[in-house]
């Protein structure tokens, strides 16, 4: 009986290092080169800049505006992130060796995502400023910030997986937006209208059902891809 | 109420395009099959002929 | 390829005096609607190619996980047939959708949950295919198919419910002023036959292009494999 707690909790203890480990792997590498940070924070500037010049956002039309600019802002400059993150993993032959390594798949999955929602939250962090400064807007909303990190959380949990598939194919790079923008919609409709709720202080009851719906498809499909990332990975 | 001849303008444009769309797709259906069968038959007779298999080069 | 099973044939006939007596259904039986007139009559092959699509859309996310439990390439072949079908049957849908809305509602367009659900979901198919296109080992082809049909599956009536939410706080859409009232008219008995009937009708259809479809993938593997063993 003892024995059997000690080999779950060393197993369990395996499962978190190497989760860890390839968490650690990824912000270590992205410290020394900053390439996968430089290229989403540039494109997001490019593209709040693009939104100035494609949409009159004068200062009444700015509340409405905002939460939709931003979240188009996140998904664009997010599919960077993803597709970069998994070439690098698949180009530099660390996914063969992730493979080889004796714990679950699964513990791949986790520190990819804990990786990638690192990454697109810092990308999040830096834009909302410039933003906020850009447009004279105030984005320092702790309910914004929690809509922010919700919505997050979902996108890269299908992003994960779907850019694991993606990066495998022919089409590379042009597949992971056309799989991923029809299935994460959910998400990006619930953040817009959540992101909005917030920045106009609308009451409570109105933003919990969008609330709800980040919620439900966070755990969802993480729990999902969780299950089926052993699908996309077998050699 | 929606004048008459708008009406059944729009209906005969509806089910036109309903069935147009349909019968499309009978039709690569059709021509899918047509076309896998003699495939298939190409090569069964390359496959009993060998020597056959130059007349396709 | 072994030639039609007999009841395959019979599916056929079926389907097709079903059809005919669908459109007797529809042109002579239905009566007309008091405000859209005879426009309105779209209305029941409009549902039934929504359903066909629909049934489609099932039979894709149940042969996916079947796939993935299963590991049998079969499953992959009739996913792929159930997708290619509720794809062509969903275009049909929305297709007569738009030309019973513009002079119903005056635009072409309505971003109602339904429509805009089922525009979403073709591109998901869009999508499917595309990535089935860019891999080439069938083994991994299909269990990347039927893990992407499974995430696609479960977040569409997530996307169909979060739009109806979105909609009732946002009653304004463009165009349509009560789009809110697509297919909604009061139906009278003779209108309420006719839709079954016509629901019943395209249910056959569907099973009997399903079953073609299949075979037409069957052939086309069998081919497949001829080919590769000629080249040797």
């Amino acid at each position: 009986m003892e024995v059997q707690t000690a080999v779950n909790r060393t197993q369990s203890n395996a499962y978190l290092k190497a989760v860890l480990a390839i968490v650690w792997k990824d912000l270590a590498a992205e410290l020394r080169s900053r390439e996968l940070l430089a290229a989403m924070l540039v494109f997001a500037l490019l593209v709040i800049l693009i939104f100035n010049f494609a949409i009159e956002l004068q200062p009444t039309l700015r509340s409405t505006i905002t939460p939709g600019v931003l979240w188009a802002t996140f998904s664009f400059a997010g599919t960077l992130g993803l597709n970069r993150s998994m070439a690098i993993e698949k180009d530099r032959g660390c996914l063969d060796g992730l493979l080889l390594a004796p714990v679950d798949r699964s513990a791949i999955y986790f520190g990819k995502l804990f990786s990638n929602l690192v990454f697109m939250l810092i990308v999040e962090v830096i834009v909302l400023p410039v933003y906020a400064v850009l447009y004279n807007t105030n984005l320092f909303n702790p309910g914004l910030l929690l809509v922010i990190l919700l919505g997050s959380i979902g996108y890269v949990a299908v992003g994960t997986l779907l850019s694991s598939m993606a990066v495998q194919a022919r089409t590379r790079d042009v597949l992971l937006p056309i799989m991923l923008f029809p299935v994460i919609l959910p998400v990006l409709l619930a953040a817009v209208k959540a992101s909005g709720g917030f920045l106009q202080q609308a009451p409570m009851n109105t933003i919990w059902p969008w609330l709800n719906i980040l919620i439900v498809y966070d755990v969802v499909f993480s729990a999902i891809a969780f299950m089926v990332f052993d699908f996309v990975v077998e050699e | 109420m929606i004048p008459f001849a708008t009406s059944i303008k729009f209906m005969i444009g509806g089910y036109s395009a309903i069935f147009l769309m349909l019968a499309v797709y009978l039709v690569t259906l059709v021509l899918r099959w047509r076309r896998m069968k003699r495939d298939m038959q190409m090569l069964e007779n390359i496959k009993n002929d060998p020597g056959e298999a130059n007349k396709y080069q | 390829m072994s030639s039609q099973p007999k009841a395959l044939t019979f599916l056929t006939i079926l389907s097709a005096v079903l059809f005919l007596g669908a459109l007797w259904m529809v042109f002579l039986f239905a009566p007309l609607e008091a405000v859209m007139n005879y426009v309105q009559k779209i209305f029941y092959f409009h549902i039934a190619n929504a359903w066909v699509g629909m049934l489609g859309f099932l039979a894709a996310a149940v042969a996916g996980i079947l796939y993935l439990v299963k590991k049998d390439l079969k499953w992959d072949l009739v996913e792929l047939a159930a997708v290619e079908i509720s794809v062509v049957f969903f275009s049909i849908t929305i297709v007569s959708g738009s030309i019973w809305a513009r002079p119903t509602w005056g635009t072409w367009w309505t971003w109602d949950p339904r429509l805009t659900t089922a525009a979403i979901l073709e591109m998901i198919y869009l999508a499917y295919l595309l990535l089935r296109q860019g891999i080439e080992d069938p083994e991994r082809r299909a269990r990347f198919s039927a893990v992407y049909t499974l995430i696609g599956s479960l977040s569409v009536p997530l996307t169909f419910f979060s739009i109806i939410l979105w909609q009732t706080i946002h009653p304004e859409i463009i165009g349509g002023g009560n789009s809110g009232s697509v297919g909604s008219f009061g139906m009278t008995t003779p209108m309420l036959l006719t839709m079954f009937y016509c629901l019943f009708t395209f249910s056959f259809v569907f099973v009997t292009l399903f079953w073609y479809r299949i075979r037409l993938g069957r052939l086309s593997e069998q081919v497949e494999i001829l080919k590769l063993k000629v080249m040797e």
